[in-house]
């Protein structure tokens, strides 16, 4: 019996509310709140898309100006990066904008994710900070910490592929650690697709 | 039979609107209509009587330039629905 129909048996009978009703209110108000997730989906497809085009891209402009100077192919290379993530930023805005407009309840899973995803971008920007202090090779340890996250968000929403993405993420990490020069490029690209985009499309096709 | 129960928890709209709020950060007002099927007013009244008791929260913002409430459970509420269920337990298993 759904929680509107007990209730009103509930309330017809006011005073003689038992213990096992009591129960039974308290069971089905529980189950009646459902929490989609599916609205993350376009959280990681928009970072999947932007993610990916800018690893594709940063591979083509080192092809193309492999013979230029230094400069230019650097002038590029951080021209390409910014414009991407600006416009990742600026369209994240308007999705999370959309999703809270239309969204009844929030769960806490949410604030644990936003959490898990503000720690994550945070030793992003770390990692990238002692690799060029260290002139160490930053991309395994950036796709390990994709994995991090990836992974913990697809336990925490019990959603199967997009632990195997976050799974995937770790498996390119270690294969990172064998690629060298542009190629590195691609290979993080192909991270992304595997590890945000396929998941996040079947998140987004998921049934609820 | 059941005096020692918390008389705010032991209402069939209140404890059912408590318990959505246990388990969720944030629901909206008009959540609560559609799976309660109860009456504006009468949600209202009862949101007024949790809330004057410290027990919820009501937040009060704009959708679309319409009013959205947002309501959530307090630390005196949770503290007050976990005292409810222990309370409730006794009757279904009396030792």
């Amino acid at each position: 019996m759904c929680l509107n129909k007990y209730i009103n048996i509930a309330i017809m009978n006011q005073n003689d509310l038992t213990a096992k009703e009591s129960f039974s209110i308290i069971e089905k108000a529980i189950s009646s709140i459902k929490t989609s997730y599916k609205e993350s989906a376009q959280i990681f497809l928009l970072w999947g898309w932007i993610l990916s085009l800018a690893w594709f891209t940063q591979f083509i402009i080192l092809k193309i100006l492999q013979n230029k100077d230094y400069d230019q192919i650097r002038f590029y290379s951080i021209g390409n990066w910014i414009v991407l993530i600006l416009i990742g930023f600026i369209f994240q805005f308007f999705i999370i904008r959309k999703i809270n407009k239309e969204k009844k309840v929030s769960s806490y899973l949410e604030d644990y994710l936003k959490s898990l995803w503000m720690v994550v971008g945070v030793s992003f920007c770390v990692a990238i900070f002692i690799g060029i202090k260290m002139e160490i090779a930053l991309l395994p340890i950036i796709l390990l910490i994709a994995g991090i996250g990836t992974t913990t968000t697809g336990l925490l929403i019990r959603f199967r592929p997009l632990v195997i993405g976050g799974a995937t993420f770790f498996i390119f990490s270690i294969a990172a650690t064998f690629v060298s020069g542009e190629y590195l490029n691609l290979l993080v690209g192909a991270a992304i697709i595997c590890g945000h985009l396929v998941p996040g499309y079947l998140l987004k096709s998921a049934k609820e | 039979m059941y005096k020692d129960l918390d008389p705010l928890l032991h209402s069939q709209l209140r404890l059912a609107i408590i318990s959505m709020l246990v388990v969720a950060d944030k629901v909206e007002f008009t959540y609560i209509k559609e799976q309660t099927n109860a009456a504006s007013g009468n949600i209202s009244i009862q949101v007024k009587n949790l809330e004057d008791a410290g027990y919820i929260e009501v937040e009060k913002t704009f959708k679309n330039k319409y009013p959205k409430t947002m309501l959530s459970i307090t630390k005196k509420g949770r503290k007050a629905f976990e005292a409810y269920i222990n309370d409730l337990k006794k009757y279904i298993s009396p030792k």
